[in-house]
């Protein structure tokens, strides 16, 4: 845990550290490199969780209930592997037939899979703020972002008045008895809400806020790059032809991009607070890229990612220098222990 | 009538991409078999991942126009609030299968205020609620896309609803349960096709290249009824009822601020200014 909320490493080198994260699972079937990798990012997110605040989803609690059900959903359908445990009568309907050790350990990796998806993005999660999340939108997006600022500021304010209305509606006597009661309750909610909006609009409009609809070029280019795309997915998948299709997608891609960087390009932008990259985040990136030549390069160890318990179980292969390359996807860590003991 | 024409292109391209993508699995395999993109089933799901992403992107970019006054952004954003904590009751209580109540809002607001308000009302709601739950996920992109097709599609409610009788009449709460009820399957059964073509299990519940049509369907309606009908009962069941009982106020309540946030810019004559 760390004593205050502070973010040690820039919003885009975290993001590029997520992608990094989400390739290596995607790529890793083999359940030791998995354990490995759900351990330390759960050490990722413990070590960057704010003092007093609590993990929405603890990611080993989740790892236990997600391998436990691949395991039991895997043995009670997959009919396949050779060491029987037990044999269910053939005549239960989905469920009936051999239950296969095998399939057992194919289930567990498949929750293993998840629950590091999961560790990965809570790690994220835990380590950025929402105001540096919402800096990552494009600039094209801005109304959307200030909708979004507006909806995360309001959640905390909507449930205290949630809170007055149903102390109100309790002190005219109101009990919520079933699910129709609720009505009384939602109502004053609903308008007190709607009223605050409008308080909200008019404090907005003072202050000059106003959202430049795209442009119809803009709209053009849009209409454009998506035809462009659509044609490239017929040329793709229904007539074969490969070059004019990955010609026209590129193309539609390339149209779709500029019309989102024009329409950024109507908004300027102000930051209240400005992340600037430094030594951190390198270490970062260097941890990152190391894990990604890893998984990605052409090298024997790589071999040992994959892995299937088919036809017979049999023990998946460890390769040190490999485990050694995935850690440093804990390179936050070190940033986070170097910052907390180091002058 | 332009502006219209460029809206309806958008929203029309988006959505045979998207439905392209999702169904991927249904068509590609009988190309595949047919000899002309067989060696391509393997990159499908990467190319049509990026479409979707990219249409995704530029349905917002449109849609986003619903939001360019303050009055507008600030009634989604408090709007969005709302309903990101009715998500937050469905996460922290066992509500039963896929009932969810942030629907009912979804619905209400795209029939209201029309389809790009309510496309933005879905994907936002979804957004905001991941990020105060921690539910970030790679099936987030799935779920914002899908609740603001939900949104977008709201106003296909209103023919049906001219049809019997216009609004302010019980057939109109009616109609609009019987379409949160439909939702109730559609949103279960499109959340599944982004995984299922990657998932593994049973064969005859599971996707494989070049099966065919005809087994792709029957093979996903196999998984359909063995993992999804009777998550998705609950949450069908949960929206029709939820609109039917709460969805006639909620409209009164709405229509009375649709007039308040409602406003006609007029250009005055300069000889009136001065």
């Amino acid at each position: 845990m760390t004593p205050r909320s502070l973010l040690l490493v820039h919003p885009v080198t975290w993001t590029i550290w997520l992608g990094t994260t989400l390739l290596t699972v995607s790529l890793t079937r083999n359940p030791l490199y998995l354990l490995l990798l759900l351990f330390g990012l759960t050490l990722v997110a413990e070590t960057e969780r704010p003092t007093g605040r609590a993990t929405p989803l603890d990611p080993i609690f989740f790892a236990v209930i997600a391998v436990s059900f691949g395991a039991l959903f895997n043995a009670a359908t997959i009919r396949y592997g050779d060491t029987v445990l037990v044999a269910l009568p053939t005549s239960w309907w989905l469920i009936g037939g051999p239950i296969t050790l095998e399939a057992i350990v194919f289930g567990m990796i498949n929750g293993l899979v998840l629950s590091a998806l999961v560790a990965g993005f809570g790690a994220f999660g835990t380590a950025m703020p929402i105001s540096a999340l919402i800096s990552l939108v494009p600039r094209a997006f801005y109304p959307l972002a200030v909708v979004m600022s507006v909806a995360v500021t309001y959640v905390p304010l909507t449930i205290r008045l949630a809170g007055q209305v149903r102390e109100a509606q309790q002190l005219r006597g109101h009990q919520v008895r079933v699910w129709r009661d609720g009505l009384p309750l939602l109502l004053p909610l609903l308008i007190g809400g709607l009223e605050r909006a409008l308080q909200l609009a008019e404090a907005m409009a003072a202050r000059g806020f106003a959202a430049d609809p795209p442009s119809n070029q803009v709209r053009m280019m849009l209409v454009g790059g998506l035809a462009a795309l659509f044609a490239g997915l017929l040329l793709q998948f229904a007539w074969g032809q490969v070059v004019a299709a990955s010609v026209t997608l590129l193309i539609g891609t390339a149209l779709i991009l500029w019309a989102l960087r024009e329409s950024g390009q109507q908004a300027p932008r102000t930051r209240y607070r400005v992340y600037r990259r430094g030594i951190r985040d390198m270490m970062v990136l260097l941890g990152a890229g190391l894990t990604l030549v890893a998984v990605l390069a052409p090298w024997p160890g790589r071999a040992s990612l994959a892995y299937t318990p088919y036809p017979t179980l049999q023990l998946p292969i460890f390769e040190p220098l490999l485990a050694f390359a995935l850690m440093g996807l804990l390179m936050p860590v070190a940033v986070r222990l170097g910052d907390r003991y180091l002058p | 009538m332009r502006d219209r024409l460029m809206s309806g292109m958008i929203i029309g391209l988006t959505t045979v991409i998207g439905i392209i993508a999702f169904l991927y699995p249904f068509w590609l395999p009988t190309v595949a078999t047919g000899g002309s993109g067989g060696a391509h089933a393997g990159t499908a799901p990467v190319i049509l991942t990026t479409l979707v992403g990219l249409s995704f992107l530029a349905l917002l970019l449109e849609a986003q126009r619903a939001a360019e006054h303050a009055l507008l952004v600030a009634l989604l954003g408090v709007l969005v609030a709302m309903n990101a904590i009715l998500r937050f009751i469905d996460v922290a209580l066992p509500l039963p299968g896929g009932f969810s109540p942030i629907f009912v809002l979804i619905i209400l607001t795209g029939y209201l205020f029309g389809g790009s308000f309510g496309f933005l009302m879905g994907t936002m709601t979804l957004l905001v609620s991941a990020l105060i739950t921690g539910g970030v996920g790679p099936w987030l992109p799935f779920q914002m896309l899908t609740a603001g097709w939900v949104g977008l599609t709201a106003p296909l409610c209103r023919g049906p609803i001219q049809l019997l009788g216009g609004v302010g009449r019980y057939r109109e709460v009616l109609v609009l349960a019987v379409f949160g009820a439909i939702w109730g399957f559609g949103y279960g059964a499109i959340m599944n096709l982004w995984f299922w073509p990657f998932a593994s299990g049973p064969v005859e519940q599971y996707w494989q290249t070049g099966i065919g049509f005809i087994e792709t369907v029957r093979r996903y309606l196999t998984f359909y009824l063995a993992t999804s009908l009777l998550w998705d009962v609950a949450g069908s069941l949960g929206n029709g009822l939820l609109i039917a009982a709460f969805g006639g106020p909620i409209l009164r309540v709405l229509r009375r601020f649709q007039r308040r946030f409602a406003f006609v810019l007029r250009h005055a004559p300069l000889s009136e200014g001065l």
